[in-house]
């Protein structure tokens, strides 16, 4: 068994293969590479000029440990019917903010319950969020999307767009 | 540590492999298999107050195969730091009724993609009742054994009513 580790095809492979668990790591908690498919975002991400091509974009994950989540910011999170889909949305108001709601709800105004947050498309016409699902829970919430990456004509940071239909929660 | 000795000795490689080891502890312990305690009242003559250091498994979610009666862990839907530990008590599509001792009884029907958890102490439990159908995607794992106090298996407390 010692002799195996003496031959110089075993120790590279070896030295190798115990850098995997690093790369996932940095892949789950750091940052990774996603494409954005549909068009719930659009005047963001895959605007009618991309020709159904669809935008890649840079996902900071640390942000799914540390929780600090702001206003405008584009978030990607797990579809709350559905554990299997993700979806890319814009984080509206957090927790404690009123919001003025558009049509599928059915109450005019809600307050985010603790620990939730309230996301919409930037298409408002074409998404299915919040108004659909109410407040969801912040806990997921999987990744920040920071930069557009390709088509390389429109690369750049995401800017933080936030909403007039909110009446932000002040804490004292 | 005998793995370290034939690929260097110099202490900057073993500060490497420390990384190396600590990435690979910690994917075990997000995908696979995880130990963990669970402290409170919420489920106590199933777990005791002071806290049970329990072990639970990640394959059980990720494959779709939680029942009704599992034990999981899950991340609260009031914040995102903790994790709670409750029982399964509907999943997609069944009727529940929130609270049975009232005389207004209320029913609801736990929507697509969600569960409903309540703690096996139902009078000092804050659970599905209060914060409503709790979605599939928070919860992290399945309880399946306990390790300390009394080292047992948590199985499946379901037991089917028979049609007359």
């Amino acid at each position: 068994m010692l002799n195996l580790f003496h031959n110089f095809n075993v120790r590279t492979f070896i030295r190798a293969a115990a850098w995997g668990p690093v790369i996932l790591f940095f892949v789950e908690h750091g940052f990774s590479i996603g494409s954005i498919q549909g068009r719930s975002m659009q005047p963001t991400f895959n605007p009618d000029s991309n020709k159904l091509r669809r935008d890649v974009v840079l996902l900071n994950r640390w942000i799914a440990v540390t929780h600090e989540y702001a206003r405008g910011d584009v978030v990607t999170l797990y579809a709350p019917d559905d554990p299997d889909r993700m979806i890319t949305k814009r984080i509206i108001a957090l927790e404690g903010d009123t919001v003025f709601t558009t049509l599928p709800h059915p109450d005019k105004f809600v307050k985010i319950p603790k620990g939730h947050c309230w996301f919409e498309g930037d298409d408002i016409f074409h998404s299915k969020d919040s108004n659909e699902y109410g407040p969801v829970p912040l806990a997921l919430i999987n990744a920040k999307v920071s930069y557009i990456l390709l088509p390389f004509s429109r690369f750049g940071k995401i800017e933080r767009v936030e909403s007039s239909r909110v009446s932000v929660f002040k804490d004292d | 540590m005998p793995f370290i000795i034939p690929f260097g000795r110099s202490f900057f490689k073993k500060i490497e492999w420390a990384i190396k080891f600590a990435c690979f502890v910690h994917l075990i312990g997000e995908h696979v298999t995880e130990v963990t305690m669970c402290i409170g009242p919420s489920m106590l003559p199933t777990f005791n107050m002071i806290g049970d250091i329990v072990v639970l498994e990640h394959f059980s979610p990720k494959l779709k195969r939680l029942e009704i009666g599992d034990v999981v862990v899950c991340i609260s839907p009031t914040n995102p730091w903790r994790a709670v530990c409750k029982r399964i008590l509907g999943m997609p599509g069944d009727r529940i009724c929130i609270d049975p001792t009232v005389i207004n009884r209320k029913y609801i029907i736990v929507p697509r993609g969600h569960v409903w958890l309540q703690g096996d102490n139902m009078s000092n439990s804050t659970d599905s009742r209060s914060y409503g159908p709790v979605p599939y995607a928070l919860i992290r794992g399945r309880v399946f054994a306990r390790i300390w106090p009394q080292t047992c298996w948590i199985k499946n407390g379901m037991i089917p009513l028979q049609d007359e």
